[in-house]
């Protein structure tokens, strides 16, 4: 059971972050169309760099822990950083290992995230 | 009767191993697996006869003509239809967008409906959403109720919640003579109903009867004994992919009349009459359909295909998968009673071997995972069905498909592993 590492379960089952952010500078609506899956994130930037992050979503084991260990991660992040960061990012992050068919439930809230620099 | 052993042997991939497990293959709804016949077949076209179809006089290109002819007469008999009334498209999606376009174009105007279910799988409602967008005609939606069945009764009532308003409603309050298409399933690839046509269709040419009727097949020819003209439709679409088939082929019959009346969909070779440069004309049916050159191995596998689904009989078939059914039903329900899982439409209605479920309090792709780690393949997501998914207040479910090579065994370990999945979460 690589996917269900003991830090994936942590994070789905006390997700990190998760609210709403009141005052936020730009709220991102990203959605999986395959499997229904939805997210909103919120974020307070300044200088371009991300100073806060909250999200709200339904999803499945691996889409909740990768948006709840991203909220973690990207503060202090510009654009450029979250770049870096890529999905390869994300798939470190979330323990090394994704099989490829989970790749867009792992990425949801890296590819919302994406978009708030648009 | 079924010799279940005889016929998995049949499929070479049935042997093999998913993470040290032997394969359980549920998602024969999504696509089937293929018998050695069918994938020798295409390997024999390939080997020794190979060259393109039509106007070869050399003795290869003739035998390649020879075959399709050949498939497009298997596939006419195995559904009671005549040879020229057979199109060869790459899909069911393609078929109906063919209907939704050459027919549909020259037919639908503003101030018309065209009937869909709320059943349909996004290949038999985007086509038509887009037409009445494109013509301003309404698109009316038979809802379906909580056990899967398409009601009957139920008032219309105006709905708009994207970009154009539509009516959802009963049959009984949908249909009148406004009405110039009728597009449903014969078998929903979600919930597994099977739509009652011996008592819609004589509904519809009663208070519709300027409609015409195209059955999405996708899910109904590869599991059952299909006769168009008892049915009583003007078309029907298939795969071939999901009945043992290849991918890449798939079939639209029409009515000889109508599609007579039809414009070509897809322009180019082989599908003209007489080429000048100001100006063409097109072949006969079903050429006029078949612009360009078309999957020959894949109808020559889906030929193959037929034959075999016609030697163990379509009869044994359905009633194979029906006891599967029942069998895995009886299982679930126990799943259900100890709380340890949702499932979706009921076991009372007429349907095929499809069930959807949910573990409680786990997403359907996770589940799907764990499953998977035990070597069952099943589906996950909103299978093309979304606004019929979130009508269950779900936004994805796990489903489960049966087809003539599963077996008892496998459905029993299913459940069995069904059980282990909230372990992982515990």
């Amino acid at each position: 059971m690589s996917e269900y590492r003991q830090i994936i379960i942590d994070h789905y089952k006390n997700p990190r972050n998760m609210g709403e952010l009141i005052g936020a500078d730009k709220t991102i609506d990203e959605a999986n169309s395959s499997c229904g899956d939805l997210i909103k994130i919120f974020v307070k930037l300044t200088n371009g760099k991300i100073t806060d992050m909250k999200w709200q979503g339904v999803g499945c084991a691996i889409s909740t822990a990768g948006a709840s260990m991203l909220s973690e991660k990207v503060t202090g992040m510009n654009k450029i950083d979250l770049e870096k960061f890529g999905e390869t990012g994300v798939v470190e992050m979330l323990g090394g290992e994704i099989n490829v068919g989970r790749m867009k439930c792992a990425t949801l809230a890296y590819r919302g995230l994406l978009k708030v620099f648009d | 009767m079924i010799d279940i052993n005889k016929i998995r042997a049949d499929f070479p991939i049935l042997s093999r191993k998913i993470h040290g497990h032997d394969l359980v293959y549920f998602d024969s709804g999504a696509t089937s697996q293929k018998p050695k016949t069918v994938i020798e077949s295409m390997n024999r076209y390939y080997r020794e006869i190979n060259a393109n179809i039509h106007r070869g006089v050399y003795e290869m290109s003739v035998e390649s003509t020879e075959l399709v002819d050949e498939a497009r007469k298997d596939v006419a008999g195995f559904i009671g239809a005549l040879g020229e009334e057979i199109i060869f498209t790459r899909n069911t999606t393609e078929s109906i967008n063919l209907v939704a376009y050459s027919w549909g174009e020259e037919n639908i105007k503003a101030g018309d409906a065209i009937v869909i279910t709320k059943l349909e799988h996004h290949s038999n409602m985007i086509p038509w959403q887009e037409l009445c967008r494109r013509k301003g005609a309404e698109l009316r939606v038979i809802d379906v109720n909580e056990k899967g069945e398409l009601e009957n009764e139920k008032e219309a009532e105006k709905i708009n919640n994207a970009e154009f308003e539509v009516v959802v409603g009963g049959w009984r309050n949908l249909l009148d003579n406004k009405v110039k298409m009728v597009a449903l399933t014969g078998q929903s690839n979600t919930l597994g109903t099977v739509p009652l046509l011996g008592e819609i269709v004589p509904m519809i040419k009663r208070k519709s009867p300027q409609s015409l009727i195209l059955l999405d097949g996708a899910q109904m020819v590869p599991h059952m004994k299909v006769s168009v003209v008892k049915l009583g439709i003007d078309f029907l679409a298939f795969s071939g992919h999901k009945m043992l088939g290849p991918t890449g082929v798939g079939v639209l019959w029409g009515k000889k009349e109508i599609l007579n009346k039809m414009k070509p969909f897809l322009f180019g070779g082989d599908m003209i009459g007489e080429v000048k440069l100001g100006g063409s004309t097109w072949a006969d049916i079903p050429s006029k359909f078949e612009a360009g050159t078309p999957d020959i191995a894949g109808i020559v596998g889906l030929g193959e295909a037929i034959k075999y689904l016609m030697s163990v009989g379509m009869d044994n078939i359905h009633e194979y998968e029906n006891n599967l059914l029942k069998y895995a039903l009886e299982k679930m329900k126990t799943l259900k009673n100890e709380g340890l899982i949702l499932l979706y439409g009921t076991e009372d209605i007429n349907r095929g071997a499809a069930i959807a479920f949910n573990v409680k309090g786990i997403h359907a792709h996770d589940t799907a995972q764990i499953l998977n780690n035990f070597g069952i393949a099943v589906r996950s997501g909103q299978h093309c069905a979304a606004p019929l998914v979130k009508s269950y207040g779900v936004e994805a479910m796990v489903r489960a498909t049966f087809y003539l090579y599963n077996t008892k065994e496998e459905i029993d370990y299913f459940v069995d592993k069904i059980r282990e999945v909230p372990k992982v979460f515990a």
